[in-house]
């Protein structure tokens, strides 16, 4: 086996560089959709409402329960029949490959971040919100003081777990030709035969990619169990003194 | 529109999603292939999983160590880069393999990481009164092991476990990027060959995976709790 590393100060490092670049955009561009799909979603199946109950469940279920690939295929080859015609229009002047692995990807991991808010939510205490609501707070507002700050603290683990497999996923966009680092590890073997080289560098990227997602997490836990925990503390504790005195 | 549904519809191409071209030509492709990958991906990956669950719950570093550093390398890396190691790295070294295998081998090592995870959590939950019970009434260690603290851990762990088994279910459709006739390829092919008719096509294997899922999370809910366990394996 003969490797040469230093082939990659020449073109092929150019190209996975390129890949990289697609790669976080992508990985970006999928995230922010996804969270939002995922909090409106996961709340939307926390609250239970009958009229949109079953719409969400079907989309959770279906989009768990089936490979992220074949969304893609899905999302690429039939996006003409089923977007709305401008919407593809706008989108394939950008090359809808991009397009269709952001959708997808949103799509997929909407719905795992649904699971992970909604199962957030129910931690916290259905009283909570119920109790805001009877306070007078409107309905988004006491969704947005009460109990995400509470459902926050449990939620960012798994979120950042969900993060990290989104990351991952992002290669199988080389499947319809999106210009990423897998994609370019590809081109690379193909065209000059230093596949070996290529693999090793991307599978380091890939690594860096989801530690630094792990790391912002963590950064991200940090301040919350700092910020949001010391203001909850004290309330958690004079409502054991209230409810102390309720008792006696 | 009904008249795309029929064009994909038909006996042959039902034949194909199914067994691929088993009848014709003796290669078995399509939802067999996929079940057959992903059945032996998770048997696999739990006997791995397992034992590389115990190690990282093990407070012995010669044990702890190589068992995190496999968990921590294989979770960070993307399934797809480790089927293309997994039939790219063989042939350097002038080993024969198959994209079968290839795929099998790089499925169930990445599964088995994210199992270990599960099995170490499992242990962990179990609670330390327990163990201490078991050794207050005379159990030597691999006694408390395995009759108090592995049941546990299996009950504990199993709905964890099961969503992991869907995910490799799953990800048994990237063996069509290395071009194994797996279900998601078949359909592939009859929607390249079709033309016209691309969301028929991809609703129709959608639909395959998401019963396929879907049966396996149902069959492994019966599982979940001590009593269905008991009336379906030990006929309490």
């Amino acid at each position: 086996m003969n490797t040469d590393f230093s082939i990659l100060w020449g073109d092929p490092g150019t190209l996975i560089l390129s890949g990289l670049v697609v790669t976080v955009k992508l990985a970006l561009c999928a995230f922010a959709l996804a969270i939002i799909i995922g909090v409106v979603m996961g709340t939307l199946r926390w609250i239970g409402w009958r009229a949109v109950e079953p719409f969400c469940w079907v989309y959770i279920e279906f989009c768990r329960n089936t490979p992220p690939v074949v969304q893609l295929l899905f999302w690429y080859f039939s996006a003409s029949f089923v977007l709305p015609m401008p919407v593809f229009m706008f989108l394939r002047d950008f090359g809808y490959e991009f397009g269709a692995a952001v959708i997808a990807l949103a799509f997929y991991h909407g719905a795992f971040y649904a699971e992970v808010v909604r199962a957030g939510l129910n931690a916290v205490p259905k009283g909570q919100f119920e109790a805001a609501r009877a306070l007078g707070l409107g309905f988004l507002q006491s969704l947005r003081r009460v109990a995400f700050p509470q459902a926050i603290r449990v939620l960012v683990p798994p979120l950042v777990n969900e993060t990290t497999a989104l990351i991952k996923n992002t290669s199988l966009a080389m499947a319809i030709g999106v210009a990423e680092m897998t994609f370019q590890y590809r081109a690379i073997d193909n065209f000059m035969f230093r596949g070996i080289e290529a693999l090793t560098v991307i599978t380091v990227l890939y690594v860096i990619l989801c530690l630094i997602a792990a790391w912002l997490g963590r950064l991200m836990n940090g301040y919350l169990s700092k910020h949001l925990h010391a203001r909850n503390a004290t309330a958690i504790a004079d409502r054991q003194i209230v409810g102390g005195e309720i008792i006696r | 529109m009904m008249d795309n549904w029929a064009r994909v519809w038909t006996p042959a191409n039902w034949e194909r999603l199914l067994v691929g071209d088993l009848f014709n030509r003796g290669e078995i492709g399509g939802l067999a292939l996929t079940l057959c990958i992903g059945l032996l991906a998770i048997a696999g990956s739990t006997v791995i999983g397992a034992v590389v669950g115990i190690m990282r719950a093990s407070d012995r570093k010669a044990l702890n160590l190589p068992a995190t550093l496999y968990v921590q390398s294989f979770r960070n890396v993307p399934l797809l880069i480790l089927v293309f190691w997994a039939y790219f790295l063989p042939p350097v070294f002038g080993i024969q393999t198959s994209k079968f295998l290839s795929v099998l081998v790089a499925l169930t090592l990445f599964t088995g990481a994210y199992i270990a995870e599960i099995v170490q959590g499992g242990i962990r939950s179990v609670a330390a009164a327990n163990l201490e019970a078991a050794r207050v009434l005379g159990l030597t260690p691999r006694q408390i092991q395995f009759w108090v603290v592995l049941p546990q851990a299996f009950f504990n762990m199993l709905p964890a476990l099961a969503g992991r088994y869907v995910v490799s279910m799953k990800n048994t459709s990237l063996a069509f990027l290395i071009g194994l006739m797996d279900l998601t390829e078949i359909g592939k092919q009859i929607g390249a060959r079709l033309m016209t008719s691309p969301v028929e096509v991809y609703l129709t294997i959608l639909l395959i995976y998401f019963v396929v899922n879907r049966g396996l999370v149902m069959c492994l809910r019966l599982l979940e709790n001590r009593q269905s366990f008991n009336r379906l394996f030990l006929r309490i």
